[in-house]
């Protein structure tokens, strides 16, 4: 349920529906608009009683949020969401470029990236911590030494970071460093890690499980939001299918059908789905193409001595080309075309 | 292994490796190409021994492994990309194009008007069944004979070149006479005797991707189209069988990188088969470009409501001419021109 206030509600009519929603043993969240404010309600069962609500001062009307994600959905708020991050805008018209090695294997390693990416025009870095790994004998992250080690490349290239919490175990330490969390596609469905998420200030990007419909990676979203935390970033990574050439296959058509039915920023991870070099370039264009607000690409000074997923980062110059590339595509296409209507 | 002739190569010397090979207890076919004739080798388990008797022999160029079960398919094969020309239309490598028109041909009136709107945006191919392969068999079969006579009418209107399905090989002879490419729908990828006619005939075959066939299997589907000794062959990917339901099929973009490398042949891209949804075809068709594809195939009606089939996948001409201003830009990336 939606209840959408008037244009010129004042704060204290705004603050008031929310003590009732409260008072019926629901959660308000409050959703800013450019213009008017809405209040999203989750928490019931069943019919929610709108007898009360509907008489208030303030409150314009009241709509029923057909689809099971509530405050994931564009029925709830038709404005994308932009996520600033230490200025580092995410959603709206531009392009976000994350990118940065597998994981954070040395200091000089992860310096060498930072600078180049700084160079290149990344916006943010990204390196992994913590690493869930399909073996249990393989690297498993440096932990908290490669924290630090990211917070550093931070302090020296000004670039904000993002790294993967693996569990509520460690999520309170990972937090403390990062400037976004990263869930992976296997924890998508970790509910107790999504409401950890959801409890924090600080904004997460949240991975597509490898076998989750659109429907279940929204749902994954809403137990964030649920908790309270609004800056999420959907991540589209590749989905397992028949096709074996590449590692996964990227569902490019998820971001068209995301853009449409949520306001979250969406991100393509060319990287992990393809699980290819020669493959992340194309992969990365179309994304771009397709509408998608930004790529999380691996990138690695020596991939081949990578200890980790080196065959599908690229390098340092390829890095550079591509980004070149994608410059062009994001200024000829009309992003965020939201096609409504009848198709007549 | 494929033995490939040096540009002066004589009869003779052809006639002579080929015995040679054959000494040896292998099979052989015989490639004509305009400038270099090659031999296949079929069967060569023992490379080291074929290769010391050829080698040296007159006329042989050199030799080339392939590790693939597709051969005249491979970038091994072949490393240029191919590129195809049907009646000065080139297709491949830096030349992209653009195949729009209905689902199915439905009227003389309907199909004349959608064709002169895809020509004056650009598009140099008119699509339209007239035999359609429906997934219920009470479903709107097509116009038959009378919808190729409309489509040939369309081409001498406009200069359009005509795509069409063929969907048996007993339909093949008429339909020849009337397309310029010969479309094999994704159903039919694997209906083998189909691909061997139309290996035989001189014309441009585009073949689609079978909705859960591998990559491989694609390009062994080509194969056998190619080994007849058609060369013409333009594959097209259009979506696959996935457990995600929110479009109809799951456009497999990571096709056209896979088989770039894989092979020479020009890929096009159907998002408006691989969706089901015109509201998704604007992205996914800028997103193959973006991708490198050589083109792409789109369902576009003056009317989609009232379209006899697949209305809700067809662009109405206002969305469609969008489409083109906005792609012109995004091939100039990938270095192709539209």
């Amino acid at each position: 349920m939606l209840v959408v206030m008037n244009k010129n509600a004042a704060k204290e009519q705004v603050e008031k529906v929310c003590d009732v929603i409260k008072e019926m043993g629901l959660t308000p969240h409050p959703i800013p608009g450019a213009q008017r404010i809405a209040i999203g309600i989750t928490g019931n069962t069943s019919m929610v009683d709108t007898h009360r609500i509907e008489g208030l001062p303030g409150v314009l009307n009241l709509i029923h949020v057909t689809q099971p994600y509530k405050l994931t959905s564009r029925e709830m708020k038709s404005e994308d969401t932009v996520i600033n991050v230490r200025d580092i805008i995410i959603g709206g018209d531009g392009m976000v470029i994350i990118a940065g090695p597998c994981a954070v294997e040395s200091q000089k390693q992860t310096m060498e990236v930072a600078y180049a990416m700084k160079e290149s025009g990344a916006a943010i870095l990204r390196g992994g911590a913590f690493k869930p790994r399909t073996s249990p004998y393989s690297f498993q992250g440096l932990g908290e030494q490669g924290l630090i080690i990211l917070a550093q490349a931070r302090s020296e290239t000004g670039l904000p970071i993002i790294s993967e919490a693996l569990d509520t175990d460690n999520f309170d330490l990972v937090e403390s460093y990062v400037d976004i969390i990263q869930i992976g596609a296997r924890n998508m469905q970790n509910y107790s890690l999504l409401r950890r998420a959801g409890r924090s200030t600080k904004p997460v990007l949240l991975k597509r499980g490898i076998s989750s419909t659109i429907k279940e990676f929204l749902l994954a979203a809403e137990y964030i939001m649920s908790e309270g935390n609004y800056n999420v970033i959907l991540c589209e990574r590749g989905i397992r299918t028949f096709s074996d050439y590449t590692r996964f296959t990227l569902d490019i058509s998820s971001i068209p059908e995301l853009k449409r039915i949520t306001h979250l920023p969406i991100i393509v991870d060319p990287s992990h789905a393809s699980g290819k070099r020669d493959m992340v370039i194309p992969l990365s264009r179309a994304a771009i193409a397709a509408g998608a607000d930004g790529i999380m690409v691996e990138v690695h000074p020596n991939p081949d001595a990578a200890l980790s997923d080196g065959p599908q980062s690229i390098t340092i110059d390829m890095f550079r080309k591509l980004i070149a590339e994608l410059d062009i595509i994001v200024k000829t296409i009309v992003k965020n075309e939201r096609v409504e209507g009848e198709n007549i | 292994m494929i033995i490939t002739m040096s540009v002066d190569a004589m009869n003779d010397e052809i006639d002579h490796v080929i015995k040679k090979v054959k000494e040896l207890g292998y099979s052989t076919k015989l490639f004509q190409g305009e400038k270099k004739t090659v031999i296949h080798v079929i069967g060569a388990t023992d490379r080291e021994r074929l290769i010391k008797t050829v080698e040296a022999l007159q006329g042989v160029e050199k030799l080339v492994p392939i590790l693939h079960p597709f051969k005249l398919a491979s970038r091994e094969f072949h490393p240029e990309d191919t590129v195809i020309s049907v009646d000065g239309v080139r297709i491949g490598k830096s030349d992209f194009v653009v195949i729009a028109g209905p689902c199915a041909v439905e009227s003389e009136k309907n199909l004349l008007e959608i064709a002169e709107i895809v020509k004056e945006a650009g598009a140099k191919f008119l699509r339209g069944g007239a035999f359609k392969p429906r997934s219920s068999p009470y479903s709107f079969q097509g116009l038959g004979e009378k919808g190729l006579e409309i489509l040939a009418k369309a081409r001498e209107r406009t200069g359009l070149l005509i795509v069409t399905e063929v969907l048996s090989e007993v339909d093949v002879p008429l339909v020849y006479k009337y397309a310029d490419v010969l479309q094999i729908g994704a159903r039919n990828m694997q209906n083998f005797p189909l691909l061997k006619t139309v290996g035989r005939f001189n014309k441009t075959i585009l073949l689609k991707r079978g909705m859960s066939a591998t990559i491989e299997e694609w390009l062994m589907s080509a194969e056998y189209i190619l080994s007849e000794g058609n060369p013409n062959v333009i594959l097209c990917e259009r979506g696959i069988r996935t457990f995600e339901k929110y479009t109809r099929n799951t456009l497999d973009m990571s096709a056209i990188p896979v088989i770039d490398r894989f092979s020479h042949l020009p890929i096009l891209i159907d998002p408006s088969h691989a969706s089901g949804d015109w509201r998704y075809v604007r992205a996914l068709s800028k997103a193959a470009v973006a991708a490198g594809a050589d083109g792409l195939l789109v369902e576009v009606h003056t009317n989609p409501p009232d379209a006899i089939s697949d209305g809700k996948q067809s662009l109405k001409p206002e969305i469609f001419r969008q489409l083109m201003k906005e792609i012109r830009k995004i091939a100039e990336v990938t270095g192709k021109k539209l």
